[in-house]
């Protein structure tokens, strides 16, 4: 049954994926014009990507030579093995997957059941709570982030992980979307297993989330990188560098005494690649899942 | 970023974090994965030290590794007690951490801030006030210090803050352009300067010896708060003052600043600053051989890092007083209901120790506050430590005031019309009336933190 | 939650079939309280908590320290309709906003339209245009503080000029605005990627069939399909624009950028909050931001039911 349940769902409701395996076609002028314009394109998407490294490989003296240059003279790594030497980018990255990995796990945890909650359960109040939910769309750190701030500070969670990862996991967004998933699921599917004499957590469990797993994961995906990527909350809530995350550590900590553009080339870089990188071998789902995600707000 | 922008970092020690994580240890992933991180609170209880000072200090970079060193050498000086140091970088929350940690009675033993910022911190209430005879205990007196800086320290009649250091704002000039352009003296340091003409001569001829495609002077034109200091050091040297003695009135001499800021706009349109370069690549261009940028002392560092020949001096008396723009890292005691006793005694301890042990410290560029250290072969030693350090004696320093100190208030509103008049987006004696009035705005504005006026606050020494 | 499960079940079990089919099936999604409480216990503590506090911090004189405050009524509210820097600063945002949003949407619907009717390497191109957006936002800003910085960056070096970029007031937005075009128009781009692969493909041929050419099949056929998701990503856009500030201080070394140019209004409240110390004015101009935010997001929601009203 669930089989049969998936595939109907799958055509139904989930995301139409982005399939890379067109028909192999011939060369078209049309299809040479617009691969030329791509490479293009893509080259000045890229360029400052290329430049930060190649900024990374110089020395300091030469990244602020003027007048400035492309290629490294001297090819020097002196850069990456300041960053691992002297800082705490290390630190700085087991932070980032810490927190990143403890908000995706309890955001997908407490929206899936609440999105559920919402779509497929009766109780007292749902559609006031329903409302309150939709009102903490608006709100974000970037609204509210003195009084937000003050808040974690009374509950003495200032400087420490859970300051950073608890109000990052109450995302309003993310139970809008499952709910509005779970509504799709046809009710069929859950009646026929009360009627066998399952219970609404078994249901929950056994049917409904083995349903959702494309959703589950777009969720999951898009949380992740938002964390991952978070500055504004983990700057305001943390002061002490061995606790900070690499895009606050580096934004904060690195430009600190005078820049050294070679190594903050090399700590950005080192920042960035590690989603680049899961990208390349995970594009399907990213590209899936960010765009699922960001379609579900239609 | 420079330093002065970092303000002072404070955080909360270990102990919560290790409450929480005992709280909440179902989450598991946490647990496992963080660790490491997260209890780092439980080896500071377990050691076999009698007392344990927590000190929270803001130093991050080449500073912090200066003061993990002098921390180092203080430990092994005095293994009875234990330092538990915090390192914190600046960010918004940070003074938002030291005062309510003070207010809600769970401060350090032992902190750091700007001077300039602790009139405002409400001393009294979220500050204590050191204890001068413990102090002269473990060697530290007011004699041992520059008396305009002390007097600074003091507020209502008691000391609340120990200096640490004066960080000034310094004319770095590069030794090979100036040869060439004939401007070093026999000693190997740039010709003396008393007056704008010869000061706009000197850049003439410097400039006439510079690389094609460098500015001749680096002088953050578009950065609030370095064009704010260097306001701060020339207004002082004309002699001029901001507010009366009862903090009452604005003395504030637009005569004066229109001087001032003509004097900084000319840089400009005389074509030696280029605003293309306004901000941190000023000293970009200095390295690559550029003659001059002014910059705070923090670069001394990065220009020996770059390994290029170059003197400092403080920034040129043009309006014939010497004087130039300093800000002052200082230790102070963060309000603690039950302060006193050992953990009390060992942070005053620490503190003197540190100061008189700063040699290190200058390293970083910053002058050791206690005077001492100044006279020192190692220090008469150290170049261009030793070039500038007759800025000590002849300090232009923010009115002391609630609203001033580092990237305070008042820098922040009065910073961007300096700005505007160097840039040339406001016409200097209008940009001076527009200053004079801001600064009556925030005489009248009341401290949120006592809710008093600068008058009412009484802040005078 | 195991246990709590499974006395839940239990009683459904016990129950003999004949009886109670419609019963259990109407019970079955009762009481759904629990799977709601985790997310509103976090709800409550983190959005709902600070959003009243906020509200009544701004009728105090709270400063950071937190303690005690008195009331005074109306007199932030008062002062922010008087302070400059409010206006100001909602200016550069609302500046910010307005070049970006365009921008980024006909930008994203560009590269979707080249990606979709590329044939060969659509994978590449998609990592090309959307691997800047996994980038964090610091990253990004960093990275175009290098580019643009004078002297060595290399957008003067490579399109010749000497514009001061960071440090002239009518350059700096146009900086972070760039930055921000390239950061995040991966996303958009991906959303209209989807919302093209999206029209059904008999519909061009029907199409084709009837004579249109290129240039009428998208006028008549996927502009109007694309409707939906412009709306949407202009709403995404317009809220996530208004709200900007990781770029903008980083690129400006934290500071409000010259003369004040990049001051944002997320700034402005951290400002006043934490280098002001006010923290009771910072809520007053906080809430009045939600305002706005609230606003923008509900004439969405109105025009969207507008339009299906109008539809049917």
């Amino acid at each position: 049954m669930s089989t049969a349940a998936q595939t109907h769902v799958k055509a139904g409701k989930a995301p139409r994926t982005l399939t890379d395996k067109a028909p192999r076609k011939p060369w078209t002028p049309s299809q040479i014009v617009l691969t030329l314009l791509a490479t293009a394109v893509s080259a000045v998407f890229l360029a400052p990507l290329v430049w930060a490294l190649f900024t990374s490989l110089k020395s300091e003296t030469e990244a602020v030579e003027v007048p400035t240059h492309w290629l490294p003279k001297d090819w020097t790594t002196q850069a990456w093995q300041a960053i691992f030497e002297t800082g705490n980018i290390t630190n700085w990255f087991v932070n980032s997957f810490v927190v990143s990995v403890c908000v995706t796990a309890v955001v997908l945890s407490v929206s899936a059941l609440a999105g559920y909650g919402f779509a497929r359960t009766e109780f007292r109040g749902k559609n006031l709570l329903l409302g309150l939910v939709m009102t903490g769309l608006m709100v974000s750190p970037a609204v509210l982030g003195v009084p937000l701030f003050t808040t974690v500070q009374q509950m003495g969670m200032v400087d420490t992980y859970w300051g950073m990862i608890l109000p990052q996991c109450a995302p309003a967004a993310m139970v809008y979307i499952l709910y509005k998933f779970f509504q799709g699921i046809p009710r069929e599917l859950e009646e026929a297993a009360f009627i066998d004499g399952a219970g609404r957590w078994r249901v929950f469990f056994t049917i409904v989330l083995p349903l959702s797993r494309p959703s589950l994961a777009a969720v999951g995906i898009f949380t992740f990188i938002a964390s991952w990527n978070n500055f504004l909350w983990p700057y305001m809530v943390t002061n002490n560098p061995d606790l900070m995350t690499m895009p606050n550590g580096i934004a904060t900590v690195m430009n600190s005494y005078g820049i050294q553009w070679a190594q903050l080339m090399a700590g950005g870089l080192m920042a960035g690649l590690p989603l680049i990188v899961v990208f390349v071998f995970f594009q399907r789902q990213i590209v899936a899942g960010v765009a699922h995600t960001g379609l579900a707000g239609q | 970023m420079a330093p002065e922008q970092m303000g002072q970092g404070m955080g909360r020690p270990g102990l919560d974090r290790r409450h929480f994580l005992a709280g909440l240890g179902g989450l598991t992933v946490a647990g496992s994965l963080g660790f490491a991180a997260l209890g780092t609170g439980a080896d500071a209880l377990a050691s076999g030290a009698d007392t344990r000072v927590r000190y929270w200090n803001l130093f991050s970079g080449g500073d912090g590794y200066n003061m993990i060193a002098m921390l180092d050498a203080f430990r092994a000086a005095n293994p009875d007690i234990d330092v538990k140091d915090s390192t914190l970088q600046w960010g918004s929350p940070f003074y938002t951490k030291l005062a309510m940690a003070a207010a809600g009675n769970r401060a350090p033993d032992l902190g750091v801030m700007h001077l300039g910022r602790v009139t405002g911190f409400s001393p009294g209430r979220l500050l204590d006030p050191w204890d001068v005879d413990l102090l002269a205990k473990y060697g530290v007196r007011q004699a041992d210090f520059n008396p305009e800086l002390w007097k600074r320290a003091v507020v209502d009649g008691t000391l609340y803050a120990l200096p640490l250091d004066i960080h000034v704002q310094l004319c770095f000039y590069r030794k090979d352009v100036l040869k060439k352009a004939g401007l070093l003296g026999d000693d190997g340091k740039m010709v003396a300067v008393t007056s704008v003409d010869e000061w706009f001569d000197v850049l003439k001829e410097a400039k006439k010896a510079t690389k094609k495609g460098l500015q001749t002077i680096g002088m953050w034109s578009s950065d609030q708060n370095f064009q704010w200091w260097f306001f701060v050091a020339f207004y002082t040297q004309l002699g001029g003052t901001w507010f009366d003695d009862a903090d009452t009135e604005v003395t504030f001499d637009t005569d004066k600043a229109t001087q001032v800021l003509e004097f900084l706009r000319r840089h400009v349109t005389d074509g030696y600053s280029d605003p293309g370069f306004a901000g941190g690549a000023g000293a970009e261009q200095f390295v690559n051989g550029g003659p001059f940028v002014w910059e705070g002392n923090w670069s001394v560092p990065v220009f020996d890092g770059a390994k290029i020949e170059y003197g400092a001096t403080p920034l040129p008396p043009v309006f014939g007083k010497q004087a130039t723009h300093a800000e002052s890292h200082s230790f102070v005691l963060p309000h603690q209901a039950d302060r006193g006793g050992a953990a009390n005694e060992g942070a005053h301890q620490l503190a003197a120790y540190i100061v008189q042990h700063a040699q290190q410290w200058a390293a970083g560029g910053h002058i050791p506050a206690y005077t001492p250290t100044l006279t020192t072969a190692a220090y008469q030693k150290m170049n261009p430590q030793s070039e500038y350090v007759s800025a000590m004696d002849h300090q232009a320093t923010e009115p002391k005031v609630w609203f001033a100190g580092s990237t305070g208030i008042l820098a922040q509103r009065v910073g961007p019309i300096v700005v505007s008049a160097t840039l040339g987006s406001a016409e200097p004696d209008a940009a001076a009336r527009s200053m004079k009035s801001t600064l009556t705005e925030l005489l009248a504005m009341k401290n949120p933190m006592d809710g008093k006026t600068a008058a009412q606050g009484g802040a005078v020494a | 939650m195991t246990t709590s499960a499974q006395t839940v079940i239990a009683p459904s079990r016990a129950r003999t079939a004949a009886a109670g089919a419609t019963v259990r099936r109407k019970q079955g999604f009762q009481h759904g309280g629990w799977f709601v409480a985790p997310f509103l216990a976090l709800f409550a503590l983190f959005v709902i908590w600070p959003l009243l506090r906020g509200f009544y911090l701004s009728f105090t004189d709270a400063n950071i320290s937190g303690d005690a405050t008195s009331f005074v009524g109306l007199d932030n509210y008062r002062e922010a309709l008087d302070d400059p820097l409010v206006w100001e600063s909602l200016g550069n945002s609302a500046y910010f906003t307005l070049l970006v949003v365009p921008c980024i949407t006909v930008l994203a619907f560009l590269l979707a339209m080249l990606a979709h009717h590329i044939e060969r390497g659509k994978w590449l191109w998609r990592l090309c245009f959307f691997a800047p957006f996994l980038l964090p936002s610091t990253v990004a800003a960093n990275l175009w503080q290098w580019l643009f910085n004078p002297g060595t960056g290399m957008i003067n070096f490579v399109f010749g000029g000497e514009t001061p970029w960071l440090t002239d007031k009518s350059y700096a937005m146009l900086a972070v605005v760039v930055c921000t075009l390239w950061w995040t128009v991966g996303f958009s781009f991906l959303l209209y990627l989807a919302a093209l692969q999206g029209i059904p493909a008999h519909l061009y041929e029907a199409a084709k069939l009837d004579g249109a050419n290129a240039w009428h099949r998208m006028v008549h056929i996927t502009l109007p399909m694309l409707r939906n998701i412009t709306g949407l990503v202009l709403a995404l856009q317009i809220l996530a624009s208004l709200q900007v500030f990781d770029q903008a201080v980083v690129m400006m070394d934290f500071l409000p950028g010259p003369e004040g140019s990049t001051r944002t209004f997320v700034q402005y409240t951290l400002e006043e909050g934490f280098t002001s110390y006010r923290v009771g004015y910072a809520s007053a101009i906080s809430i009045i931001f939600f305002v706005i935010i609230a606003a923008v997001a509900l004439a969405r929601m109105w025009l969207l039911r507008n339009r299906e009203e109008g539809g049917r």
